[in-house]
């Protein structure tokens, strides 16, 4: 991208994973429950973005077990999924430019849409299926929120301009 | 960064991918078939308590300042009525127990085996939001408290689910519209329409009358299966559990008939029901001793249990 961007503090990736973790289990009406976007994604896929160095997908899969324990879904489910999403985002970073609203976008649909797809496969085959389409839902509210909360996740780093050092 | 394929990343990556997707296949395996993994879960649940109850924190307070700052006359009202709830409780609580000493000592004549009580234990529903699609809370009561897989969670006097996994000090519940959930049920009103109908035939015909709730996994919705078409059933008739299967107590009232459908050549019926506990509103439940009681008490001399529950009379008595 051009800028040079570091972490704010040391840890600042697990604060902000912790951050999102806390966003999940915000207690909601179960109408907007229907629409809580995937935080904990969201999350590695803009540490995928900014600091494609610094993100350990071993983080991701832990972070996944953690989600299924929260959510009691079948140990192992979302620990796939979230190593799926680090995985595709760092391997679908060279070929967008990244600083596009337009590309984050596209990369975001694409990377969601499969955690997605893998989630409701496991769910299926385990015998809990949704059966709605409203199971969909998320990744708009995802896709919508994404600006707001890159904005707020912005916080936990410093991104200096290449001009800024003269 | 730490790896010995620091070389290459991109075949780091590849490899650690695979690596971990292989390992989530097989704990999902293994979750899925088997029980072994339950201890990991606990350990990941007991890790994860302190962040539920720091969420849980702030709603809690809230809750507490508003009653805190009620109104002074709204008190006394509440306070009021509930003091007259109570006597009114007292006052049944004593023919309960003339009622139920009488019973042990017809039980003891029939040389039949004593029916115990039930005990019960408050718990505080966690505010937290879980699984969009399953129907699951978390409470604050766990292994510490003696809960078990399993148990019956109550709702005043409605049920509210069952616990499903189980930590120190929480629990997860599975309420009763979680779509894994299913429990027998009887419908209540249709036997009382029957003894007042005149008809010698309808008020033999004792079949059929039964039900199975299944959860539907949307808010206090459940759904009566194999319900036939020629069912005496009517919008809201009361559904209550009736003790197949031995969970869940029988007599609690479970669920209210909200809408009835049938498309001519179908052996059943689509029955909706609506859960008499409403889900969003309740903060507190009960968690109830039935099974476990009546196997204790198995153990204990009926003559004891006499002797219990003469000594429980007196000193009610006493009071």
């Amino acid at each position: 991208m051009g800028n040079s961007v570091s972490l704010r503090f040391t840890g600042a990736i697990i604060a902000s994973v912790i951050f999102s973790f806390l966003l999940l289990l915000l207690p909601l009406p179960d109408e907007w429950l229907l629409w809580r976007p995937e935080w904990i994604a969201l999350t590695f896929i803009y540490w995928c973005l900014k600091l494609p160095k610094k993100i350990s997908i071993v983080l991701a899969w832990i972070a996944g077990l953690f989600i299924d324990v929260f959510h009691g879904s079948i140990l192992g489910q979302h620990a796939l999924s979230m190593v799926i999403v680090v995985f595709m985002s760092l391997r679908l970073l060279p070929r967008l430019s990244i600083s596009i609203l337009w590309h984050q976008y596209a990369l975001i649909f694409l990377v969601l849409g499969t955690y997605l797809l893998i989630n409701l496969w496991i769910m299926a085959a385990t015998g809990s299926n949704p059966a709605t389409w409203q199971y969909w839902l998320t990744l708009f509210s995802s896709l919508l929120i994404w600006p707001l909360y890159s904005w707020v996740l912005s916080f936990f780093h410093i991104e200096r301009s290449r001009f800024d050092e003269f | 960064m730490n790896d010995i394929f620091d070389h290459n990343p991109q075949g780091s990556l590849l490899f650690k991918f695979i690596l971990l997707a292989s390992i989530s296949a097989t704990v999902m395996v293994f979750d899925y078939r088997d029980t072994i993994l339950h201890p990991v879960r606990t350990t990941l649940t007991m890790i994860t308590y302190p962040f539920k109850y720091a969420v849980n924190l702030p709603f809690d307070t809230y809750d507490y300042l508003v009653d805190y700052f009620n109104e002074h006359s709204k008190m006394a009202a509440e306070n009021r009525q509930l003091r007259s709830t109570l006597d009114l409780y007292v006052a049944r609580n004593q023919k309960y127990h003339s009622i139920a000493s009488e019973n042990i000592r017809l039980r003891k004549q029939l040389n039949a085996i004593p029916k115990i009580g039930e005990e019960l234990l408050l718990a505080q529903v966690l505010s937290v939001s879980g699984n969009t699609f399953r129907r699951k809370v978390t409470i604050n009561r766990g292994a510490n408290d003696h809960l078990y897989t399993g148990q019956v969670i109550l709702a005043g006097k409605n049920i509210y689910g069952q616990i499903d996994s189980i930590a120190p000090d929480s629990a997860e519940v599975m309420q009763l519209t979680d779509s894994d959930h299913a429990i027998h049920v009887v419908n209540q009103t249709v036997l009382k329409r029957r003894e007042k109908s005149t008809d010698e035939e309808t008020k033999t015909k004792d079949q059929g009358r039964g039900a199975l709730a299944v959860g539907t996994g949307k808010t206090n919705l459940l759904e009566l299966r194999n319900i036939e078409a020629n069912m005496d059933i009517k919008k809201g008739d009361i559904y209550v559990s009736s003790g197949l299967g031995k969970l869940y107590p029988p007599g609690y009232p479970v669920a209210i008939v909200s809408s009835i459908e049938y498309n001519s050549g179908d052996s059943f019926m689509k029955v909706m029901a609506r859960t008499l506990t409403d889900f969003t509103q309740t903060r507190e439940v009960l968690a109830i001793w039935h099974n476990k009681t009546m196997m204790d008490a198995n153990q204990e001399e009926p003559e004891s249990q006499l002797k219990k529950n003469k000594a429980n009379e007196k000193s009610t008595l006493k009071k």
